[in-house]
C-alpha cells in the first residue's frame, strides 16, 4: 500500500475534481527504472530490509524522480517477504541481559570497571553464544533486521508499472467517503469481492447491468467518513475484471479542503492482479455440473447450465444461484439451482433468509439431508426444496426442474424447426420429462 | 415473525420490521432497513424487551475477574464510583491528574464484571493502561494498535484503531472506558464512541471539555457517554504535580568535518530557501512547498537534500555522544532519561551503551517490563526517540538528557512537566545538548518562548 507521501505528488485537482497523473507505462525511461528497481531487489536477496532501504536511497541520489522511485520500490517491497533472522538465543532475552550491565562505557573508569566490550563477552559466554552473536542478535527482532527471503513475482518492468498505476489509483480510493459505480457484463466477481470486503451496497437494476452505491454502515449517520476507504482501496481490482463499468467516488484527500469527484471507467488501461475465479466453489457444484453434463448435456437434452450468471437483487445484498437452466429453444424459460452442501449453522441462516426474501418461484433448493436443518426452516419460502441424503442425483433434479418449468411458465411449445435439426436431443429429453 | 436486533459496522440493524411500522427515534430508515448508531443500544434495551425481539447484539461475556491490586481507594475514588453505578454507569468522572483515574476504571471494570475495552488517546498511554491491567487483574489483556492486535475481554486500543476495533467486534464489550475523554468531540475519534453498543460508559478526564469545544466537534460527549457523574476540582490536587527541576544547556562543538559538510550543506538549503521567498510566500507552509518544488526542480531537490543531510547531521553529531558519554558517568548513580530526535540514534545509543531502548517498534510487554525494571532501579537509564510523552507515567527520573530535538514547544513542556519530579529534596536536572552555532540554537530558543508561556509549568 502506498503511504500519502508517495500519492500526494501524483494528484492533480480543480475545486471540484481530481485526477492522478498515472506513469506512461510505455514511456522507456520508466521502463528503464523499473527494470533497474527490480534488479536492485534481486540483489538484495538475503540482506536486510535496512540494506535495501539504503541500496535504494544509494540508486535515488538526487533524482527528481525520486517520488516514483520510492513509489516503485514501495510496490516490490510489499509483494515481496522478509523473515526475521533465526538466533540461537531470542534477542529479547540477550537485550534484558544486556541491559542490566548498561550504562557502559568503551573506556574504564573508577566507576565502570567493566568496558563494553568486556560486558558483551562475559553476557555472551553466559549464553553459550561469540561475542559476535550476541552484537548480531541484540536487535534482530526489529523490522529493519528482517531478511529478504523472497524477491515476490517475477515482475517484468511493464508489470511493475501497471501495478504502480493501479496502486496510486486505490490509494486515492483510501481517502473515498463514498463509490458510486454502473456495471454491465462478467460482474460475478464483483459481488463476491464486495462481501468479502464487507462493503455495504445498494444495488439498483439499469437498463444493461446494474448501479452501486457502496458505503458501509455508520456512513449515513457521519459526515463524508473515509472509515471504509481500506476496503474501496481493497476492492477495487474486482471492478476491473468487469467488462463495462464507471466509476465516480467522493474523495478526501489531504491536498483539498473539499470533497472532490475521482471519475474513472472501463476505457482506463489499469490491470487487475486479481484473478478471475474458478468455475466451482465446490465439489458438490464440479459434481453436479459433471454429472448434468454427462446425463443431460450437449445434445442429450433441451437444457443448457450455465454457472452463476444470475443476479437476484435484494437490496443491500445479492443472492447468486449456482446454476441457471436455460430452456434452449425459449430462452425466457429458466430455473434457478441452489446448492445447499455442508455449511456453517450462520451462513445456513442467511441463506435460508435470503431465499424467503427473493419470492422466487423458479428456484430450486437441492439440501443435503445430513445437514443440521430444521425440515421446515424453508417452509416460508416461494421456492421448491429437494432433500437428498447425500448429494443430489441429478435424474431426480431434473424431473422437478420439468415439472417447476410447466408450473412456472407453461407447456413447453414444441417448435418444429428445432425439432429436426435436433431429433435424437428431443427424444431423449421428451422420454426424461 | 418476532423482530431480530442485529449488530453491523456499528449499527444497530432491525430485522424483519416494515417500513410502516412504528419505532422509537434513533432508528432511520436506511438501504432497506431500520438502522441506528450503535450507541444507542443502552437507551433502546427497555423498548428492545418490551418487543420480545430476538437480541443479537450482545456477545460479551461474564469475566471472573480477581483484583490483585489491594491498595484501598480513596473516599473520593470510591464516591466517584457510587456516583457512575448511581448513574447506571453511563457518564464522566472528572479528576485532576495524578488523582488515580486509572485505578477508578479497574474498579469499574471489577463492579462490572463484563468485558470491557479501554481506548486511549495515544500509543504511549495504551501501554500504559496495558501494564495497569495486567498488574491489577493477573490476566492476559488484549491490545489493539497498529503494531500488535489481539483482541481478548480485556482490551485496550487507541482512538485511532477503536473505530476498526468496534466496527468488528464492538458487541463483544459491555464497558467502554474512553480515557481522556475531551478527545471525543474530534470527528474520527468520536466515531469510535458512536459505533459502540455497550450500554456501560465511562469517561475520564481532568478536563471536561467545554461547551463550545462541544459544539466545535461533531459530538456532544454528554450524548456518547453520559453527564459528568462525578468532578473533584483541580485545584484541590493540583500543585504537588508541578515539576522541581533546573534546565542546563550544554553545547556540543562539531567536528572539523562535520563543521564543513553542515556549512556547504546549510548555505545551500538557506540559499534556496531565501532567494526563492519561501517562507514570505507560503508561510507555514513553506516547507511544503520546496517538497513540492523538489519534484521538478533541480536546485530545489538539492536544498532539500542538504536540509535532509543536516538534521540527520545534528541528530547524531560526535560531539552530542561525548557530552552523553560524561552526562552518563557524571550522573552514575540516578535514574536517566535520554531523549533522542530519531530512532536510530535512539538505538545507536542503546548499543553503544547497552541501555534500554523505547521505541514505536517496542511491543506492549517489553515496553511494561523496561519501564518497570526502570522504576526497580534494575535498568539506570531508558532511551527514547519521542515516544514518551504526554500523560505517560514515568518512573521516577532525576535526569533527562535531550540530545537536540525539533518537537514543539508543548511537547517539550509536555515532558518538562511530567519526567522529573523531585526526589528527597534534591533537585532535577534536565539537560539541553544542542551543536553550537547550528540550527539548533533557534529551536531550543522557540522552545523556551513556549514555556514561558506556561509560566506554571516550570517553577
Amino acid at each position: 500500500m502506498l503511504t500519502a507521501d508517495l500519492i500526494t505528488p501524483r494528484l492533480r485537482w480543480t475545486s471540484t475534481t481530481l485526477t492522478i497523473e498515472l506513469l506512461d507505462e510505455q514511456d522507456l525511461r520508466w521502463h528503464q527504472i523499473a527494470g533497474e528497481l527490480i534488479a536492485l531487489l534481486h540483489n538484495q536477496v538475503g540482506c536486510s530490509f535496512g540494506s535495501w532501504t539504503q541500496a535504494l536511497e544509494a540508486y535515488i541520489g538526487d533524482s527528481l524522480n525520486y517520488v516514483v522511485m520510492r513509489g516503485l520500490a514501495k510496490v516490490l517491497s510489499d509483494a515481496a517477504t522478509f523473515t526475521p533472522p533465526a538466533t540461537h538465543v531470542s534477542p529479547t532475552v540477550i537485550r534484558e541481559r544486556l541491559f542490566s550491565y548498561g550504562p557502559v562505557f568503551e573506556a574504564r573508569d573508577v566507576f565502570h570497571t567493566q568496558t563494553h566490550s568486556e560486558v558483551v563477552q562475559d553476557a555472551a559466554a553466559e549464553l553459550g553464544l561469540s561475542k559476535e552473536e550476541v552484537e548480531a542478535a541484540l536487535f534482530a527482532d526489529r523490522p529493519s533486521h528482517t531478511i529478504l527471503t523472497d524477491a515476490g513475482p517475477p515482475w517484468t518492468p511493464a508489470d511493475l508499472l501497471a501495478r504502480y498505476n493501479l496502486e496510486l489509483t486505490r490509494g486515492v480510493l483510501y481517502w473515498a467517503s463514498q463509490l458510486r459505480i454502473d456495471v454491465a457484463g462478467s460482474y460475478k466477481d464483483l459481488w463476491k469481492y464486495l462481501k468479502l470486503f464487507k462493503l455495504m451496497f445498494w444495488a439498483t437494476q439499469e437498463a444493461e447491468g446494474y448501479h452501486l452505491e457502496l458505503d458501509g454502515p455508520i456512513s449515513p449517520f457521519v459526515h463524508a467518513t473515509t472509515r471504509y476507504g481500506r476496503a474501496f482501496a481493497a476492492f477495487m481490482p474486482a471492478l476491473l475484471l468487469c467488462e463495462r463499468w464507471r466509476l465516480a467516488a467522493e474523495v478526501h484527500p489531504p491536498v483539498s479542503f473539499n470533497a472532490l469527484t475521482y471519475r474513472l471507467d472501463s476505457s482506463s488501461t489499469l490491470r487487475s492482479h486479481f484473478k478471475r475465479s474458478g468455475p466451482f466453489d465446490s465439489r458438490l457444484e464440479s459434481d453436479f455440473a459433471q454429472e448434468f453434463e454427462d446425463k443431460f448435456g450437449g445434445k442429450r437434452g433441451h437444457w443448457l447450465l450455465i454457472r452463476e450468471s444470475e443476479v437476484l437483487l435484494l437490496g443491500d445484498t445479492v443472492m447468486i444461484p449456482d446454476f441457471v437452466l436455460i430452456d434452449k429453444q425459449d430462452e425466457t424459460r429458466k430455473i434457478l439451482i441452489e446448492l445447499v452442501g455442508f455449511w456453517h449453522p450462520n451462513y445456513l441462516k442467511r441463506k435460508v433468509e435470503k431465499v424467503r426474501a427473493a419470492h422466487c418461484q423458479h428456484l430450486l433448493l437441492l439440501v443435503y439431508e445430513g445437514l443440521n436443518l430444521a425440515p421446515d426452516a424453508f417452509q416460508d419460502t416461494e421456492s421448491e426444496v429437494i432433500f437428498f441424503p447425500r448429494k443430489p442425483v441429478v435424474r431426480e433434479v431434473m424431473e422437478a426442474v420439468e415439472a417447476m418449468a410447466e408450473r412456472v411458465y407453461g407447456p413447453r411449445v414444441k417448435r418444429e424447426k428445432r425439432e429436426t435439426k435436433k431429433p435424437r436431443a428431443r427424444g431423449k429429453s421428451e422420454k426424461r420429462s | 415473525m418476532s423482530k431480530t436486533l442485529f449488530f453491523q459496522g456499528g449499527t444497530l440493524v432491525l430485522d424483519d420490521t416494515g417500513q410502516h411500522e412504528a419505532v422509537p427515534a434513533p432508528f432511520q430508515w436506511v438501504k432497506g432497513r431500520w438502522r441506528c448508531e450503535g450507541y444507542h443500544y443502552g437507551s433502546l434495551l427497555p423498548w428492545i424487551r418490551q418487543q420480545h425481539m430476538r437480541d443479537l447484539v450482545p456477545r460479551w461475556k461474564p469475566l471472573a475477574l480477581s483484583l490483585h491490586d489491594k491498595r484501598e481507594p480513596h473516599a473520593y475514588q470510591l464516591a466517584a464510583l457510587d456516583a457512575w453505578d448511581a448513574a447506571s454507569r453511563r457518564g464522566s468522572i472528572v479528576l485532576p491528574t495524578g488523582a488515580g483515574k486509572t485505578f477508578v476504571a479497574i474498579h469499574a471494570i471489577s463492579r462490572v464484571g463484563r468485558s470491557a475495552l479501554v481506548v486511549a488517546p495515544i500509543i504511549d498511554l495504551l501501554h500504559q493502561w496495558y501494564a495497569r491491567l495486567v498488574n491489577a487483574f493477573q490476566t492476559d489483556i488484549g491490545v489493539y494498535y497498529g503494531g500488535e492486535k489481539n483482541i481478548l475481554p480485556l482490551t485496550v486500543t487507541t482512538y485511532h484503531s477503536a473505530g476498526d476495533l468496534i466496527a468488528e467486534h464492538g458487541q463483544e464489550f459491555k464497558l467502554i472506558i474512553f480515557d481522556e475523554v475531551h478527545h471525543l468531540p474530534a470527528p474520527s475519534w468520536g466515531e469510535a464512541a458512536l459505533m459502540a453498543p455497550a450500554p456501560a460508559r465511562l469517561g475520564l478526564t481532568a478536563t471536561y471539555p467545554g461547551e463550545h469545544e462541544q459544539t466545535n466537534g461533531r459530538w456532544r460527549v454528554d450524548e456518547l457517554v453520559g453527564p459528568i457523574v462525578y468532578s473533584q476540582r483541580i485545584e484541590d490536587l493540583l500543585g504537588e504535580q508541578l515539576a522541581y527541576y533546573r534546565t542546563q544547556r550544554v553545547r556540543a562543538n562539531l567536528t572539523e568535518s562535520e563543521r564543513a559538510s553542515y556549512a556547504a550543506d546549510h548555505a545551500l538549503y538557506m540559499g534556496y530557501v531565501r532567494s526563492h521567498n519561501l517562507q514570505r510566500s507560503h508561510g507555514a507552509g513553506w516547507l511544503r512547498e520546496l517538497m513540492r518544488l523538489s519534484t521538478f526542480d533541480r536546485e530545489a531537490r538539492s536544498a532539500l537534500l542538504a536540509r535532509q543531510r543536516i538534521l540527520r547531521l545534528l541528530a547524531g553529531c560526535q560531539g552530542k555522544f561525548q557530552v552523553l558519554d560524561e552526562l552518563l558517568r557524571e550522573h552514575s548513580d540516578e535514574q536517566i532519561l535520554i531523549f533522542t530526535e530519531n530512532n536510530a540514534v535512539a538505538y545507536q545509543i542503546a548499543a553503544r551503551h547497552l541501555i534500554p531502548v523505547i521505541s514505536h517498534e517496542t511491543k506492549s510487554a517489553e515496553r511494561k517490563h523496561i519501564l518497570e525494571a526502570f522504576q526497580a532501579r534494575q535498568y539506570r537509564a531508558i532511551v527514547t526517540s519521542r515516544v514518551l510523552n504526554e500523560g505517560v507515567d514515568v518512573p521516577e527520573a532525576k535526569v533527562a538528557i535531550v540530545l537536540g530535538g525539533t518537537a514543539g514547544a508543548r511537547e517539550y513542556i509536555q515532558r518538562l512537566g511530567r519526567v522529573l519530579r523531585k526526589v528527597e529534596n534534591r533537585e532535577a536536572v534536565l539537560y539541553e545538548v544542542i551543536a553550537r552555532g547550528t540550527i539548533d540554537e533557534g529551536k531550543a530558543q522557540r522552545r523556551r518562548r513556549g514555556q514561558e508561556e506556561m509560566p506554571n509549568a516550570h517553577r
